[in-house]
């Protein structure tokens, strides 16, 4: 037997000593009061500071005023009190235990600029400081959440945290929101990241289960639009937010983190007696601004009863196309004025917290409801969570925190259809009078193209959704002896998405492919229902051992493993039918039943750990882990994955060399990590299997075979990441940078990869190629005021990053799409690209035009993909040749970033948010569309001769015409509040007065740049196309506790 | 002391009874689709997978169908594009170079062919091992009818054609396509004539296709494409006239020509004349004028794409007439006293006397030239067989001259060039 191992069980025996002595000695315990005041540096009381007795496991928090008391059962003796809070750093105070019974401890705490006494926990089990780490976590606190004016939490991050790019593609009430760490992480999947809620790994999907009409399915062609299911979290219940970037980390959460993990914690119950906390709050929003409509007295052709629309129209014949040039007097509306309004809306918390040293709970209940900026549209959620923490003994406490949630939308159609109230209006040449009515009082039709008219869809249309969601978690928590920790969570998931969409039968023209009835108002299409059902249901759970101990007093080890098993089960139904009957809004009106949808789902992932840190002192740090995941939706022989990390971390500034030599720098931290994650969920369940679906057809059972090839062995992806970064801060922590480097590469891509069509598949699904995410993050913090009366601190965040497709070979992947967006995925260009149709441009960078002043499309040789040689006829001098196509637009940002100022003058507190994104492309498909219809500006340049007539329709076909700059300088948030302290019953009272998106800076001749028509999807992104725009909103708060 | 460990003892038991609910099982099936090698081995699924070819050949905007009939009615001035925002549509009208292999029509048409052509393979080696012969020559003949039509739309189109399906296929002249399709019409023949189709077998496909008469019609029409006029002559006169065989649409499976084109206004719409040029329009009162074009939309498209549930014909007893006319006009020595004989009957013809009510309802005409024949019975084809997807292929045998259309043959689609070394040049035009 080695020396080691022998020494290895002495040290077990030593435990276990501990263990029997702790049993033994409870004998010579007394009750102990322990009291006192925490105040910040200015001598103002800090509420919210946890004050803990060091390795006893009793603690309290610090009240409204900064006080605190603590009673427990202590023995005679020397004891070190810990105070910490966030954005501060740790102070210990000794306290000598001895006959009396009661004590009184005062401490001041210190703002950190870096906050690396901090508790973290993402990406380790038992809470660590940010110290330790070698990677960069990032953490947002609850005041930081609530002040933005927005019930949606990842809204309410935007801009909050460093290397996150997210972004509100829709301004519906409870529209859609993308998350992006680092970067698109993966091409086939979804690329956001992790939801950890209080241990529940929360589901974040977005369900079609309105706008189910057939012309949506595809995720390539419409993206994934909607909600988003973090709709349902109440900001207010949030107590702090934790934010992984990186892979480093992700060892501890398994390879469903390939994309970084977004951790929320929500408010825990704290000793002392009862606190009601009652925020309520009113909020107005409204379009930010209207855009220019054409103002031209004319329009070019006749009635505009015939015409839907006049730019572009060919009334000549295939062979000599022409267009109109006689032109109508009409009278021009802005429909906007119609669609849009001023909604309000109102936000409200009760909560109640409190607890015994055993006993703590926090319960809580919301009412949410805000109505959306288009008419008729409004989200509504009701929200109660309950947190409760036990504490049986010295050994054993257990934790339960239920959630449940109803929400409820009522929508008007996506986007991305012509029959939505943003595209109804932007197909529409703006000379229709679309509230005029026939003899029989009905709507007419809008010229000769079949649209629906924008009040139908407005006054008659109903769509809407329901949510009915449960978030289940207990933990138990078992410390048999010292330095041994066992944990357990277990984690469900359960809800109920219903949706419901109807448009009623028209009463004029409308296109069957709008579900209208077409001229003849054919009664077995005209009108659609439909009913659609999603049931969600996952359960997680995970259990982990720590085992800290010291090997000599200075160097310290910790080990941890872990075990994790996760299963997730989808249901998915819809009904539809077409043809309704006048009255009847469900689907049982149809007298034509449209194929009903039936989709079931399973996966389960399941994988162990094993994590070895050690620490010398308090400023060396390494870390290493391997982990073995295994996800029943790869092939048989890829199920043991096996993914290693390792971290370290050396703070410089620890060194007395370091403190004597430069005592203005207070922290120098150096970090490196590198570790590796796969996609366990890259696939759906069963897209590995090859198959034959089944539909019916004309009556009959067709199935229909795959156009996508699969390797039924394909495996997950397999990211590997390299971080280095540094912590700095300076001159009594007022001046803090932190800095990442990052270079993140996915192998093993997951790629439908085209396929020569006369292979009988269109595409592969396979590994194949690699992605890559190269960048920067930086954030700066300052103090450059900090007195009793006034402080002020800065925050900067500047992102850098760098998006590569590698190794997928010469080959042209173009995705053809709803707005017409040519997506492609091309090799060393970023995920996503706009790849089209271009400008013909002389050697001068200006445009080639014909003889009437219209600009040509390039033409010439297409070489490969991205190589070209332009073709000039001889003579004229204009392009020959084939179309010529070349990347045109990026929807990756070259850089987003964001700077908060925070002003205090006594208890009046401001904050401005300005959040940047630039160097950003966006496919403007409705601007486009707005000339050739005519109600857009570039239109009435037409119209009134400043452009020759023909211009738009000469440009029209141009892809590259339909690029926009997305670049913007946003005013995010302001906030304004004025603390009361203690007025009258109420402990504490704030009035804030808050605003969201108030001015954006931007050359967008959109809405809004800040958009995306295709939703949640990770292909397609920076897409206008009928997406409603982002609102600004104003809010007044009222916040009191007693 | 004693109750704290049994505690201990009962929650850990609690927390491994609560482990055990995640199970650890990996292997999960999809419900609600069949396994490829399942398949293709019972009746059943044949069968659904032969329906299945006929859903991929007409359903919806993606079909071959679809795209056939506005390909070719694009680039033969059929159609005129009335909103260039339908960028495929829009390419297609402005022709020459302006097609290229981003093209989603030309690149769903190519697609969808060999796909079909694919599967209906398969379904045709998995009937070789049904017991029920009977059956299997109706699956056999169904799933032939698709493929022959997959590769007819392949050579119609495209100058050359793959030699099969596979990885890195070579190319074939395109007549060889032809060659493929009258061949496996033989065997599906041959089944027949060995053991009739039961009704067993028409029970379970959509109904509307005549499956004898409708192998027969597209031998003629390719052996006549193949300049096979003996061939083309026989099939055709092995045609009767009288049946109809279609494509079914419902309420639910709209036609897609309806659909997309007629429905909405915003496509494209039926040029006047039939886009036929000076010369050759059709007599003002030639009746199908009335049935291929209508007022009732601003599309303009009728005849068989006039209602969400037309059906739309696989061939019309028109077009065998006009084969026969075609056949004996060019065949060595051209026979001109039968050709002319079958020509007056097209444009004599009642449309109560059609099983499709095409009729031009015309006096007969006197022709003694074969070329003049021969315009004639291109003239008649264009008008009688409009919007069939047919008139590319006969501009081409006809000469008519590059002008009449925006492009001659197809180029191919990126899809294929960029992972198929093999693929051939573009033509120029």
């Amino acid at each position: 037997m080695s020396l080691r191992l022998l020494s290895k069980l002495f040290r077990f025996r030593q435990h276990l000593m501990l263990l029997v002595l702790l049993g033994c000695s409870l004998a010579g315990l007394g009750q102990v009061r322990i009291t006192g005041k925490v105040t910040d540096e200015g001598g103002t009381g800090r509420p919210g500071v946890s004050v803990m007795i060091r390795n006893s496991g009793t603690g309290t928090a610090t009240d409204a005023t900064g006080n605190y008391s603590l009673s427990t059962d202590l023995r005679p003796g020397r004891y070190t009190l810990v105070f910490s809070a966030v954005n501060s750093k740790s102070v210990e105070s000794n306290v000598e235990v001895g006959s009396a019974s009661s004590y009184t401890v005062n401490a001041t705490m210190r703002q950190d600029a870096l906050s690396l006494d901090e508790v973290v926990v993402t990406g380790v089990s038992a809470g660590t400081t940010r110290r330790s780490l070698g990677n960069y976590v990032a953490t947002v606190n609850a005041a930081d959440l609530t002040r933005g004016a927005t019930g949606n939490v990842l809204a309410a991050l935007q801009g909050k945290t460093a290397g996150a790019q997210i972004v509100q593609n829709s301004g519906d009430p409870a529209g859609g929101m993308s998350v992006r760490l680092r970067g698109v992480s993966s091409i086939l999947s979804s690329s956001e990241p992790l939801y950890i809620v209080d241990g529940v790994i929360m589901n974040n999907s977005t369900n079609r289960v309105t706008n189910t009409q057939n012309s949506y399915d595809g995720n390539n062609f419409v993206g994934n639009i909607g909600q988003n299911r973090m709709v349902d979290i109440n900001p207010d219940d949030i107590e702090r937010i934790e934010v992984l970037n990186g892979a480093a980390a992700a060892a501890i959460y398994g390879s469903r983190a390939n994309a970084g993990v977004i951790q929320i914690f929500t408010k825990r119950g704290k000793t002392g007696a009862p606190q009601v906390t009652f925020s309520t709050s009113v909020m107005s929003s409204s379009l930010r601004e209207k855009i220019g409509v054409n103002q031209a007295p004319v329009k070019f052709g006749g009635s505009p009863d015939v015409f839907t629309q006049d730019l572009i129209t060919n009334i000549g014949t295939a062979q000599n196309p022409a267009l109109a040039t006689n032109t109508t007097a009409v009278t021009r509306y802005d429909y906007q004025d119609y669609i849009f309004r001023t909604a309000t809306g109102t936000d409200n918390t009760v909560a109640v917290s409190g607890g015994t040293d055993k006993t703590k709970y926090y319960l809580s209940g919301s009412y949410f409801y805000n109505q959306g900026i288009i008419r008729n549209t409004d989200f509504r959620r009701f929200n109660f969570r309950a947190n409760i923490d036990q504490t049986l003994n010295n050994v054993v406490s257990f934790n339960l925190g239920l959630n449940y949630i109803n929400s409820n939308a009522n929508e008007k159609p996506d986007g991305n259809s012509f029959f939505s109230p943003m595209n109804s209006v932007t197909i529409l040449g703006n000379f229709h009078d679309i509230f005029a009515r026939d003899a029989n009082g009905n709507l007419k039709a809008v010229g000769e193209r079949g649209r629906v008219n924008p009040v139908s869809i407005i006054e008659d249309f109903k769509q809407g959704q329901e949510t009915n969601r449960v978030l289940a978690n207990m933990g138990l928590k078992v410390k048999p002896f010292k330095g041994l920790s066992i944990d357990y969570t277990l984690g469900i998931d359960n809800y109920t998405q219903n949706g419901r969409t109807f448009i009623p039968p028209f009463t004029y023209n409308v296109s069957t492919a709008f579900f209208g009835g077409a001229a003849g108002l054919d009664p077995t299409l005209n009108g659609y229902a439909s009913t659609a059902s999603n049931q969600f249901f996952q359960i997680n759970n995970e259990l982990n051992a720590n085992y800290q101990f010291n090997i000599t007093p200075s160097l310290g080890s910790t080990t941890q493993v872990g075990y994790s098993v996760q299963y997730e089960r989808n249901r998915y139904s819809m009904l539809q039918g077409r043809g309704l009957s006048p009255f009847i809004e469900t689907v049982n009106g149809a007298s034509t039943v449209l194929p009903s949808i039936d989709d079931r789902s399973e996966l389960s992932v399941s994988g162990v750990f094993v994590q070895q840190n050690f620490r010398f002192r308090n400023k060396l740090f390494l870390t290493g882990a391997v982990r073995v995941d295994g996800s029943s939706v790869f092939g048989e022989n890829q199920r043991n994955q096996t993914y290693v990390k390792a971290s370290g971390s050396y703070v410089l500034s620890e060194e007395s060399f370091f403190r004597e030599a430069l005592p203005w720098w207070n922290t120098f931290k150096i970090r490196a990590a590198y570790g590796e994650s796969g996609n366990l969920t890259g696939i759906g369940a069963y897209e590995r299997f090859n198959t034959y679906t089944s539909a019916p057809y004309l009556n009959r059972l067709a199935l229909t075979g795959r156009s996508r090839l699969a390797n039924e062995d394909v495996k997950p992806e397999r990211q590997a990441e390299l971080e280095l970064g540094a912590d700095l801060s300076f001159f009594k922590d007022r001046l803090g940078l932190t800095f990442n480097w990052y270079d993140k590469r996915v192998n093993d891509l997951l790629i439908s990869r085209q396929m020569a069509p006369t292979t009988g598949f269109s595409s592969l699904l396979d590994n194949f190629g690699s992605l890559e995410n190269k960048g920067v993050e930086l954030v700066l913090t300052g103090a450059p005021v900090r007195t009793k009366d006034i402080t002020w601190q800065v925050t900067a965040i500047y992102n850098r990053n760098r998006n590569k497709v590698l190794e997928v070979g010469r080959a042209l992947t173009l995705f053809s799409t709803n707005p017409g967006a040519p997506v492609a995925l091309l090799e060393g260009y970023p995920v996503g690209v706009f790849y089209g149709t271009y400008f013909a441009t002389d050697a001068n960078g200006n445009q080639i035009k014909n003889a009437s002043g219209f600009p040509q499309i390039e033409r010439g040789t297409q070489v490969d993909p991205t190589t070209v040689t332009p073709g000039r006829d001889g003579t004229t001098g204009l392009p020959t040749g084939t179309t010529l196509r070349k990347v045109i637009g990026d929807p990756n940002p070259d850089w987003t970033g964001s700077l908060v100022n925070e002003l205090r003058y006594r208890k009046l507190n401001l904050r401005v948010q300005l959040d940047a994104v630039q160097g950003v492309d966006v496919w403007n498909a409705d601007w486009r569309t707005r000339q050739g219809v005519g109600n857009g500006e570039v239109a009435e340049q037409e119209h009134r001769g400043v452009l020759p007539r023909g211009y738009i329709n000469s440009v029209y076909a141009i892809e590259e015409w339909r690029i926009d700059d997305g670049s913007f300088v946003k005013l995010r948030e302001v906030s304004l509040s004025y603390n009361f302290g203690k007025v009258k019953f109420l402990s504490d009272l704030t009035l804030s007065l808050s605003g969201r998106n108030l001015i954006s800076w931007d050359k967008y001749k959109g809405y809004d740049p800040e958009v995306n028509a295709a939703g949640q999807s990770t292909l397609l992104r920076g897409i206008d196309f009928g997406a409603v725009p982002i609102p600004r909103t104003f809010r007044f708060g009222i916040n009191a506790r007693f | 002391m004693k109750y704290r460990i049994s505690k201990l003892i009962y929650t850990a038991g609690a927390a491994a009874l609560l482990l055990g609910m995640g199970s650890c099982k990996k292997d999960y099936t999809d419900p609600s689709s069949v396994p490829s090698d399942q398949a293709f081995t019972t009746s059943q699924t044949l069968t659904a997978v032969a329906t299945g070819l006929q859903r991929t050949y007409t359903a919806g905007r993606a079909s071959s169908l679809f795209n056939r009939i506005t390909l070719d009615g694009l680039l033969t001035n059929q159609y005129t594009v009335i909103n260039q925002g339908n960028i495929a549509e829009y390419q297609l009208g402005q022709g020459g170079g302006t097609v290229d292999g981003t093209n989603t029509i030309l690149g769903g048409l190519w697609t969808s062919s060999n796909k079909i052509i694919y599967d209906a393979d398969q379904v045709i080696a998995g009937a070789a091992g049904l017991g029920d012969r009977g059956y299997a020559s109706g699956l056999v003949a169904y799933a032939t009818i698709m493929k022959a039509l997959a590769l007819g739309d392949l050579a119609m189109y495209w100058e050359k054609v793959p030699a099969g399906i596979g990885e890195r296929v070579t190319f074939v002249d395109r007549a060889d396509a032809y060659t493929r399709a009258i061949a496996a019409i033989n065997a599906a023949q041959a089944g027949i004539a060995a053991t009739p189709i039961t009704a067993g077998f028409l029970a379970n496909i959509p109904s509307g296709i005549d499956i004898p008469n409708t192998l027969n019609a597209l031998k003629a029409r390719y052996s006549l494409f193949l300049g096979n006029y003996s061939e083309a002559l026989a099939a055709a006169n092995a045609v009767d006239l009288t049946k109809r065989s279609v494509f079914s649409f419902n309420t639910v499976n709209l036609n897609p020509v309806f659909e997309t084109s007629t429905s909405t206004n915003n496509v494209v719409s039926a040029a006047a004349n039939f886009g036929l040029p000076a010369g050759l329009q059709p007599d003002p009162n030639d009746r199908r004028i009335r049935f291929y074009q209508t007022a009732a939309y601003a599309s303009r498209i009728a005849g068989f794409d006039s209602a969400a549930a037309s059906a739309r014909p696989i061939y019309l007893p028109g077009e065998i007439t006009l084969i026969k006319a075609e056949a004996y006009a060019r065949m060595t020595p051209p026979d001109l006293a039968n050709a002319l004989i079958e020509l007056n009957k097209v444009i004599t013809k009642q449309p109560s006397a059609d099983p499709f009510g095409v009729g031009a309802g015309l006096p007969p005409v006197v022709l003694t030239t074969q070329q003049a024949i021969l315009d004639e019975i291109y003239r008649q084809r264009s008008i009688e067989l409009a919007l069939s997807g047919l008139r590319l292929e006969d501009m081409r045998r006809f000469n008519r001259p590059l002008t009449e259309r925006k492009r001659n043959f197809l180029p191919y689609p990126f899809l294929e060039r960029d992972n198929n070394p093999n693929t051939p040049a573009d033509p120029a035009f």
